[in-house]
C-alpha cells in the first residue's frame, strides 16, 4: 500500500510531464551525400535553438540506391519525410498529391527561381548549381590551351588531341576524367543528355526538349551531340569510364591525373577534402558545331513540404531560416559550399568551382537545366544502357545514333 | 497406431514463430498477389486511384525483353553458383575433416565470410576487382593485370562470373558445415573395412563418402539453388546491374537477376504493381524448381 502511495504519483507525473511538452520532430530527407556533415551539424545547431529535433537523411552517389527510390519506401511504408528534395517537373509529378502549397512564403520575393506550378509555388530553391567542362587551368597552361577558345565541337577536338599527345610530359593519364557505368550513369543520361536538350538555346526555350518528348528527333543536333560524347569517351580513362566509381572519377581529377572533369560544382567539397588546390574553372560544352558560350546553370533542387506532416509550422520555419538566419546562410554557403539562391544573402562560396558559375551566371551566360523533364524510367531504363554500350565499344557512333533516335522515337503516345 | 493429440503447450511454444511466418510472409504474400492485379504505384501522383487492371501486369512482363534476360541469366548464374559451392565446400569439408592441426580454426574461418552481409561483400569484392587486382599486377610487373579492358566487372559476361566468385565466397563456409556434419556420421568401420581391402582415396570418395551424405547433399542442392536465385545483395552492391548488353536488339542492364529486376520494376519505374506481378511468377517458377529438384534427391537418398 506504502508503494502504491509513492508509485502512481510518480508515474503520473512522468505521464503528465511527457504529454505537457510532446516532443517536435521533423525529418529531412535529401539526395546531396557532399554536403551531409554540413547540414547534420546545422540541424543539430537549429534543433537546439528551436526545442525540434531535426533528423537529416541524405541518400544518393550511386544509382542503386537513390532518393527518388528511398521516398517511393518510404511512402509505401507510411514513413513519408516531413520535408525532402525533389529535381524537377516528373520528381514534383510523382509527389504532386502530398506536396503543401508554399505560396506567400517570405523567401519567395528573396528569390529568382522558387519551383512553380501552375501560379503556385511548391519548391523552396537549395541551391544554384552548375556544371560545364571542370578543366585543370595549370595543364591547360603547360599544354598550351587557352580554355576561352573552347566552346565549340572542332575546338576541343584540337585540345584534345594536342593534350593527349603531351600526356607524359604533362604527367596525366587521360585528357578527361569521365564516368559511364551503369553505377554512375546519372552522368551520361542525366548531366551530358542535357547538352543535347539546351546548350546552345536560350536560358528556359523548351523547344528541343518539347520536341523529344512528342517524340520528334533533330537529326543534325543529334549527331553533332554523338561527336560530342564519342569526343568524351574516346579521350577518357578507360578504368573510370567503363568500372570507375564517384570518388574514381573525381579522384582523378583532384590529384592530378586528368584535365578535365566532367561533373559540376557539387564537388567543390570533395575538391577541398583532396586538397586540390590547382587552378580550376569551367568551359562550356562543345556539343555543337557552332560556339556555345555558356554552362548550364539552374536551381535543379527544390525541398518541398510533406502535406500530411504533423509539424508543419516548424518545417517552414527550417526553410525560411535558413534564408533569414545567420547561422543558416553560414551553413548553405561556407560549410556546404553552395552557391545561394536567394539575393539578400551577401556571402559568397570559397570554392573555385562555385565561384566559377556565378562568373557565368553573373554574365548571363547560361543554358537550362531541361534533363529532369524526362522520367527517371526513361532515363534509367532505356538510355543509360545505351551511353553504356557506347562506352564500352559494343556499338559505335552510327548505333548509337540508331538507339538514341528509336528510344525518344518510343515516346510518342 | 494412434496420432498424438497436439497438447495446448505445443501450440503455446510454435505461436510466436508461426506469428511471425503468417505476418512477415503469408500476409505479404497474399496482398502482394492482391496488388499485382491493380495499378499500385509507389508514388503520390494526382489522379492516382487504386483499381484492378486484370492480366495487364502480366501481359507486360511478356512484352519487356529485361525480364526474360533476368531469368536466362538468373538460371544460368544459379546453375554456375551451385556448382563452384557445392564444389568448394565439398572440398573444404574433406580438408577440415582430416586430423590437420587448427582444424577448428579453419572451420570457423572458412564460416566468416557468411557473417558479412551481402551488401558489404559486394562492394569489398569490388574494390578487389576494380583497384586491388590493378594495383597488385602493376607491383607485380603484370601490365595486362593493369589493362581496363581485362577487367572482370567491365564486361557482363565476366561479371557474371565475378558474382559467381563473390558468391561461392558468401556461401561455401556454411555449405560447408553441413558436408562436415554429414562427413562425420559415416561410420569409420566402413573407411577402415575400406582401407584395408585395398580401395584407393578415390574409390572411397565415390563408393561410400558420396553415398552415405545424400542426405545433406538434397539440403546443400536446395540452400544453394534457392539462395541462388534469390541473389540481391552481391548484385546491387557488385555490379549494380553491371554493364549493359544488346538483347533482342535492345540495350539492357547485362548483370540484373531476377529480384533486382522486380526491384527495378517497383521503385525506379513506378510500378509496385507491375513487379508485384513479376515476384508472383519469380515464386512459381522457384517453387516449381525446387519442389523438382527435392523430390529427384529424395529419391536416391541412402538410408542407413
Amino acid at each position: 500500500m506504502k508503494y502504491f502511495k509513492v508509485f502512481v504519483p510518480i508515474l503520473l507525473a512522468v505521464f503528465l510531464g511527457a504529454c505537457a511538452r510532446p516532443p517536435q520532430h521533423i525529418t529531412l530527407e535529401q539526395n546531396k551525400p557532399e554536403i551531409d556533415a554540413a547540414l547534420k551539424a546545422y540541424a543539430g545547431v537549429w534543433s537546439t535553438a528551436n526545442k525540434v529535433t531535426v533528423t537529416v537523411k541524405s541518400v544518393g552517389g550511386s544509382s542503386g540506391i537513390d532518393l527518388g527510390t528511398q521516398l517511393k519506401a518510404d511512402f509505401a511504408a507510411g514513413d513519408m519525410p516531413d520535408i525532402f528534395a525533389i529535381s524537377g517537373l516528373e520528381d514534383y509529378k510523382q509527389w504532386a498529391n502530398i506536396t503543401l502549397d508554399l505560396t506567400g512564403e517570405k523567401w519567395i520575393n528573396d528569390t529568382a527561381v522558387p519551383f512553380k506550378v501552375d501560379g503556385k509555388v511548391y519548391g523552396f530553391p537549395v541551391a544554384v548549381e552548375g556544371w560545364g567542362l571542370a578543366y585543370n587551368a595549370d595543364i591547360l597552361k603547360k599544354a598550351g590551351v587557352d580554355p576561352l577558345t573552347l566552346d565549340n565541337y572542332a575546338a576541343y577536338k584540337a585540345a584534345f588531341e594536342k593534350i593527349n599527345g603531351m600526356k607524359a610530359a604533362l604527367g596525366i593519364k587521360s585528357v578527361v576524367s569521365m564516368a559511364a557505368s551503369i553505377d554512375m550513369s546519372w552522368v551520361t543520361r542525366d548531366h551530358d543528355l542535357n547538352a543535347l536538350l539546351s546548350n546552345g538555346l536560350s536560358y528556359g526555350d523548351m523547344s528541343a526538349t518539347n520536341d523529344l518528348l512528342a517524340g520528334t528527333v533533330d537529326a543534325k543536333r543529334l549527331s553533332e551531340y554523338a561527336d560530342w560524347v564519342e569526343l568524351m569517351f574516346k579521350y577518357a580513362d578507360k578504368a573510370v569510364l567503363t568500372t570507375g566509381n564517384y570518388d574514381a572519377q573525381v579522384g582523378a581529377f583532384a590529384s592530378g591525373k586528368a584535365a578535365f572533369l566532367h561533373q559540376g560544382n557539387w564537388v567543390d567539397p570533395n575538391m577541398a577534402q583532396a586538397k586540390a588546390t590547382f587552378a580550376m574553372a569551367f568551359a562550356p560544352y562543345g556539343s555543337s558545331s557552332q560556339p556555345t558560350d555558356g554552362i548550364f546553370v539552374s536551381a535543379p533542387s527544390f525541398y518541398v513540404i510533406n502535406k500530411n506532416s504533423k509539424n508543419i509550422p516548424a518545417a517552414k520555419k527550417f526553410l525560411t531560416d535558413l534564408v533569414y538566419t545567420d547561422a543558416g546562410n553560414k551553413y548553405m554557403v561556407v560549410d556546404a559550399l553552395m552557391i545561394p539562391a536567394y539575393k539578400n544573402v551577401t556571402l559568397s562560396p570559397t570554392g573555385q568551382l562555385s565561384k566559377s558559375v556565378q562568373a557565368w551566371a553573373a554574365a548571363g551566360k547560361i543554358y537550362s537545366w531541361n534533363q529532369y523533364n524526362f522520367t527517371q524510367e526513361f532515363r534509367e531504363k532505356t538510355l543509360a544502357p545505351i551511353y553504356n554500350q557506347f562506352a564500352t565499344g559494343a556499338v559505335n557512333k552510327a548505333r548509337f545514333i540508331d538507339l538514341m533516335t528509336k528510344a525518344f522515337e518510343g515516346l510518342k503516345k | 497406431m494412434r496420432k498424438a493429440k497436439h497438447p495446448a503447450i505445443f501450440w503455446l511454444f510454435l505461436a510466436p514463430v508461426l506469428f511471425a511466418f503468417v505476418v512477415v510472409i503469408v500476409i505479404p504474400f497474399v496482398l502482394g498477389a492482391y496488388y499485382s492485379f491493380t495499378n499500385w504505384s509507389a508514388t503520390a501522383r494526382v489522379g492516382d486511384a487504386l483499381k484492378l487492371v486484370g492480366l495487364a501486369n502480366y501481359a507486360g512482363i511478356l512484352r519487356d525483353p529485361s525480364f526474360t534476360y533476368s531469368f536466362i541469366i538468373t538460371v544460368v548464374y544459379t546453375l554456375l553458383n551451385m556448382i563452384a559451392i557445392n564444389i568448394v565446400s565439398f572440398g573444404l569439408a574433406m580438408l577440415v575433416t582430416q586430423k590437420l592441426f587448427g582444424r577448428n580454426v579453419y572451420r570457423a574461418g572458412f564460416f566468416v565470410p557468411n557473417l558479412i552481409g551481402g551488401l558489404i561483400l559486394g562492394y569489398v569484392w569490388q574494390f578487389i576487382f576494380d583497384n586491388a587486382v590493378p594495383s597488385l599486377g602493376t607491383f607485380l610487373g603484370f601490365a595486362s593485370w593493369a589493362d581496363p579492358a581485362n577487367l572482370l566487372l567491365a564486361h557482363n559476361t565476366t561479371a557474371l562470373l565475378a558474382m559467381v566468385v563473390v558468391g561461392t565466397w558468401q556461401y561455401a563456409g556454411y555449405i560447408m558445415v553441413i558436408y562436415v556434419a554429414a562427413i562425420e556420421t559415416i561410420p569409420q568401420e566402413l573407411i577402415e573395412a575400406a582401407q584395408i581391402d585395398g580401395a584407393s582415396t578415390f574409390r572411397r570418395l565415390r563408393s561410400i563418402t558420396l553415398p552415405m551424405i545424400r542426405q545433406a547433399l538434397t539440403v546443400t542442392l536446395f540452400i544453394t539453388l534457392v539462395n541462388s536465385f534469390k541473389q540481391f545483395d552481391v548484385n546491387v552492391s557488385l555490379t549494380g546491374g553491371g554493364p549493359s548488353a544488346m538483347f533482342l536488339g535492345q540495350p539492357i542492364y547485362g548483370t540484373q537477376l531476377l529480384a533486382m529486376n522486380i526491384y527495378n520494376q517497383g521503385l525506379k519505374s513506378d510500378d509496385m504493381a507491375g513487379g508485384q506481378a513479376r515476384a508472383v511468377v519469380f515464386f512459381l517458377v522457384l517453387v516449381i524448381i525446387s519442389v523438382i529438384e527435392v523430390s529427384v534427391n529424395k529419391k536416391k537418398e541412402v538410408e542407413l
